[in-house]
């Protein structure tokens, strides 16, 4: 008699917990517990309603790592929308809130373009000078261009160096007569100078 | 080194631009400090964690973990250093030398900074104490 496999008992199905809808998220970003709105924050990633709520929550957020997420699931659309919503605390008087925006915008290459023209003219230099820290690592063809227009053309020393500095990580020889006419505009600068006079022997090959 | 050599003070520099880094560095250590460098907040309270410093010079806006955090957890006794800290920034709103404070920051100063300036502080504010 041939042997007869036995069957192997029906494992039963692993039940998963079904995620939490959409109303409990939002109304999860207000919970004491900081895990629990960190976790909300993220599970609203692909949630385009709760843009509004999660903009909201920006200027308000105390938890750095709660913040941490709402900007990562905001950035994560890079929309116009966000990225203006973002782009108002690059004036913020919270260090801790201007620096995450600024990280946040720089991973937004689609929507950050057509902001630049009103940052780059902002009354308010600091927010020039964060302007150049999320041009630094905006992956954008037209970054170093914009950099560029900056080290031409802001009239505030501060800006001007933080352009440069920047620009410096992909700057070439084509750059150093910009940088040169930097110096000549601001000569009492010690900083832009000494920084224009450590990068040119690389750019020019003379180091 | 002989005996009658004095220890260099030691200085660390934090600050995200490298640019920013090179310059301070460059001054202090022509002015004669033993000068080290972190790139952000939590590079410098690990690097205060392993080694002692008399003096630091730390930036407002840097990734990670900005400067008055910084200063905070290097005043706090996670780290517990007593040694000078100057801020040094492009913020000058009203109210950024007394965040500053707050944090525990015996100076604040708004870039850029004149290197005989930054010096004469380093040099002020390091006299007296024992060299780590």
């Amino acid at each position: 008699m041939g042997l007869v496999r036995k069957q192997a008992p029906q494992q039963p199905e692993e039940v998963l917990p079904e995620p939490p809808d959409t109303g409990t998220l939002l109304s999860q970003l207000d919970d004491p517990d900081p895990d629990c709105r960190r976790e909300a924050a993220l599970g609203l990633v692909d949630v385009a309603e709760a843009v509004p709520e999660l903009l909201a929550r920006v200027g308000t957020e105390e938890d750095p790592r709660v913040l941490e997420s709402i900007l990562t699931t905001l950035a994560a659309r890079d929309t116009e929308e966000v990225a203006g919503g973002l782009a108002v605390h690059l004036a913020s008087d919270e260090a801790v809130l201007r620096t995450a925006v600024a990280a946040a915008l720089a991973t937004m290459p689609q929507s950050v373009p057509a902001l630049l023209p009103n940052l780059l003219a902002a009354p308010d230099h600091d927010v020039r000078v964060m302007t150049a820290m999320v041009l630094a690592d905006l992956p954008h063809p037209e970054a170093h261009t914009w950099l560029v227009k900056m080290i031409c053309e802001d009239p505030h020393p501060n800006v001007v160096t933080g352009a440069i500095d920047a620009l410096l990580p992909s700057a070439t020889a084509e750059d150093a007569q910009l940088l040169r006419d930097a110096v000549e505009r601001f000569p009492d600068d010690p900083f832009l100078r000494f920084t224009v006079n450590a990068a040119l022997p690389r750019l020019t090959g003379t180091a | 080194m002989t005996a009658d050599t004095p220890t260099r003070a030691r200085v660390l520099v934090v600050d995200d631009a490298a640019t920013v880094r090179l310059y301070h560095s460059s001054l202090l250590t022509g002015a004669g400090f033993e000068v080290s460098e972190a790139a952000n907040g939590l590079e410098a309270v690990e690097a205060a964690l392993g080694a002692s410093f008399d003096l630091f010079v730390v930036d407002v806006n840097m990734p990670r973990m900005n400067g008055y955090t910084c200063v905070e957890t290097l005043r706090s006794e996670t780290v517990g250093s007593d040694a000078p800290v100057v801020m040094i920034s492009t913020e000058d709103r009203p109210g950024d030398a007394d965040r500053a404070y707050q944090a525990g920051a015996n100076l604040y100063l708004v870039k850029p900074v004149a290197g005989d300036r930054l010096a004469r502080i380093a040099t002020m504010l390091t006299a007296g104490r024992d060299a780590a």
